[in-house]
């Protein structure tokens, strides 16, 4: 069942990029799971894209141990937003470490820079997981600023981007209005078709 | 008290002033107010027995030409001529601060790079290590008197510490010689402690004053410590005239 | 387009990117910056890029300290990826301890007379001249006018240097120490007025992190942006800035 729902999902990210710039994807807390083994499967399929992942929910270290082919992919670097503000203190090679979700000029920052270094011919991705979290440790209206920003630099230079929000009960409106500024939502269910 | 104990100053009345003289082995401090001729006191020193002369405040002709003026046999003395080698590489040591243009044209733009960018200050870089020279013309040297007129001007150039310890390494090569040596000093410009320190330093201190009494001046020489000879302790009333120091024995402390 | 070509060549490329383009290129040749910040904020690390940046580029640079030794100094930069020893070595970047030199010169420690002044900007033109540099900086001039003294003495020190030097085509910059959190760019209330430009390295408070900031607060000569920007010190790029995010300053 899981298999299924995993690769539906793949499916659909897939068709999704080809087309639109920028994809939000809504799913609730009980999906997140399988939303991200989705994508890094998604991820690890395609070596010649340049792929940053930022994570402001979990751990470098922890999705690394769930998804063990991540260490090896040299294609995906991470932002690591929360291990130095959880007090971690741990280096890995193919992650750049961010000192407070609250530094979103630097995240900024870090993002524009990995892809700077790379060759025009390869397809670019970032990922932001999540927009929700972001809105624990910042205030919407900043939060609304960097999301703009960023968006307004990647559609300069071509990166693609898929943002991740948690669904939850009466969601936040600013959440709500961020994430249908992408190009393309994609709603995650249960049961989905 | 037989005579080899003693190494004669050159003054005749000096000698009978210390019973003697100077003391072989020992090193003598002579301490003067400006004007009460420790400059004179140190080249008739000179006049006798083998001499390592060092000289600060004046050049080697000028040394001569006084000794040459008052009569004074300079047959046995070797002069390092200090002053004329530092005249050379900085300013003529003048207490007085010397305007910064001056001071500056004397040093090389080069070389002030160059010192800035060590980063670390550098000791008479450019210059000449005098206290160096005095260190090694003692310790090379056979001479039974050495005099050094004058410390001021090494007091000026380094550090008080720097200058102790190359006095003390003078002491002992000057003991090993069993010759004497004779250090003049400006007194009341070094500082008290220095100046305690460094007749505590010395085996002979020879303190030279001038006092104004009315409308004349009366000079005297005291021997303010002789170690080991305490009824040498005494004072004398002294002048200067054209063959150099007349001393008049006043009292003896005892 | 020629008028552009003809700017292009007055113009001294910092090498920080976003900030060459906040300036609208770079600092007019010949300038006086005064970079302006409390200990910490950066000041010394800013001018190290810009010296270094500039030998990158074959332009020859001297830096002048006298708040902190040589030595402390390099063992500080040395953790910059950016800070090339080599550069040092083969003098495109010279580093001179002023400290040293003053007592070279004679001069007091505490306070200068018009001579020691003029003897004091001598030997900084001397020197410029001599190494043939392009940019230079005093970290920092605080320190210099503590000894000036004066007003009229620090008008007339900056006044002539910054004269001096913009006939060679030297940029310079003058770091300015400041308390923080204050709203002042110089401890005398002098220096700004003789600067023809102004850079304030600050910080702000967002949600109990100290953002570090960055403003151009003039710069004469060059059509310049007035927003704030964040700034970033890493050891791997040194100093890079990005616009502040603005809501809830």
């Amino acid at each position: 069942m899981a298999n299924v729902l995993i690769d539906g999902l793949k499916e659909r990210i897939s068709n999704a990029i080809k087309i639109n710039q920028s994809i939000g994807i809504l799913l609730p807390g009980s999906n997140y799971s399988d939303l991200l083994q989705a994508l890094f499967e998604y991820m690890s399929s395609q070596p010649e894209d340049v792929w940053v992942y930022v994570t402001i929910t979990k751990p470098y270290e922890t999705l690394a141990k769930e998804f063990e082919f991540i260490e090896e992919s040299k294609h995906i670097t991470f932002i690591d937003c929360i291990s130095r503000a959880a007090g971690i203190t741990k280096t890995y090679p193919n992650c750049i470490y961010i000192e407070s979700p609250t530094m979103l000029e630097k995240l900024g920052l870090e993002v524009m820079n990995v892809f700077k270094e790379v060759n025009n011919e390869r397809r670019k991705y970032l990922v932001i997981d999540s927009l929700s979290n972001l809105m624990i440790y910042n205030d919407p209206d900043i939060v609304t600023e960097f999301f703009y920003h960023i968006t307004n630099r990647t559609r300069a230079r071509n990166i693609h981007t898929i943002s991740l929000a948690i669904e939850e009960e009466g969601m936040d409106k600013y959440l709500n209005r961020l994430i249908y500024l992408n190009d393309k939502i994609l709603k995650v269910r249960d049961s989905f078709i | 008290m037989s005579k080899e104990e003693f190494i004669s100053t050159g003054i005749e009345k000096l000698d009978a002033l210390l019973e003697g003289g100077a003391p072989k082995g020992y090193a003598v401090l002579i301490l003067g107010t400006p004007g009460s001729s420790i400059e004179i006191l140190s080249k008739q020193l000179a006049t006798t027995g083998k001499v390592l002369y060092f000289t600060t405040e004046e050049t080697e002709t000028e040394v001569l030409a006084t000794m040459k003026r008052f009569g004074w046999s300079n047959k046995d003395i070797r002069i390092v001529d200090i002053a004329s080698r530092y005249s050379e590489t900085i300013l003529s040591g003048e207490e007085k601060r010397v305007s910064v243009y001056e001071q500056r044209s004397k040093i090389k733009l080069k070389e002030l790079i160059e010192i800035g960018s060590s980063g670390t200050p550098p000791i008479q870089k450019g210059g000449e290590d005098f206290l160096a020279i005095l260190s090694n013309e003692i310790k090379n040297t056979s001479s039974e008197k050495i005099i050094i007129n004058s410390l001021d001007f090494f007091l000026n150039q380094y550090t008080q510490e720097e200058v102790i310890r190359t006095i003390q390494a003078a002491k002992i090569c000057n003991i090993q010689n069993k010759g004497v040596l004779f250090m003049t000093m400006t007194r009341g410009i070094h500082g008290d402690i220095f100046e305690r320190k460094m007749e505590g330093l010395a085996d002979c201190v020879l303190e030279l004053e001038v006092l104004q009494k009315g409308s004349t001046f009366e000079r005297f020489l005291a021997v303010k410590k002789m170690k080991n000879y305490a009824k040498k302790i005494g004072i004398a009333r002294y002048a200067i005239d054209s063959d150099g120091f007349i001393l008049e024995m006043i009292e003896r402390i005892m | 387009m020629q008028e552009s070509e003809f700017q292009k060549k007055e113009i001294c490329k910092t090498g920080i990117e976003e900030l060459d383009v906040m300036l609208g290129g770079g600092i007019p040749i010949g300038s006086t910056v005064l970079v302006v910040g409390s200990s910490g904020s950066g000041k010394t690390t800013l001018c190290m890029q810009f010296l270094i940046n500039g030998a990158k580029q074959g332009e020859r640079g001297v830096f002048f300290t006298i708040t902190e030794p040589l030595f402390k100094l390099t063992k500080n930069m040395e953790g910059f990826e950016f800070y090339d020893k080599k550069l040092i070595e083969s003098g495109m970047v010279n580093l001179i301890d002023l400290r040293i030199i003053s007592e070279r010169l004679g001069l007091d420690t505490e306070k200068y007379t018009v001579e020691d002044a003029s003897a004091l900007l001598d030997i900084l033109r001397d020197i410029a001249d001599e190494l043939n540099v392009k940019r230079l900086i005093i970290d920092s001039i605080t320190a210099l006018c503590y000894r000036l003294q004066t007003p009229e003495m620090i008008r007339d020190f900056i006044f002539k240097l910054g004269s001096s030097l913009a006939a060679m085509k030297c940029t310079t910059l003058l770091t300015s120490e400041v308390p923080p959190r204050k709203f002042q760019y110089s401890q005398y209330g002098i220096e700004e007025f003789i600067s023809d430009g102004i850079f304030f390295l600050g910080d702000i408070e967002r949600k109990g992190d100290l953002i570090r900031t960055f403003q151009i607060v003039k710069m004469r000569g060059a059509a310049h942006s007035r927003t704030k920007s964040a700034m970033s010190i890493s050891s791997k790029n040194g100093i890079e800035l990005a616009p502040l995010l603005r809501s809830r300053e």
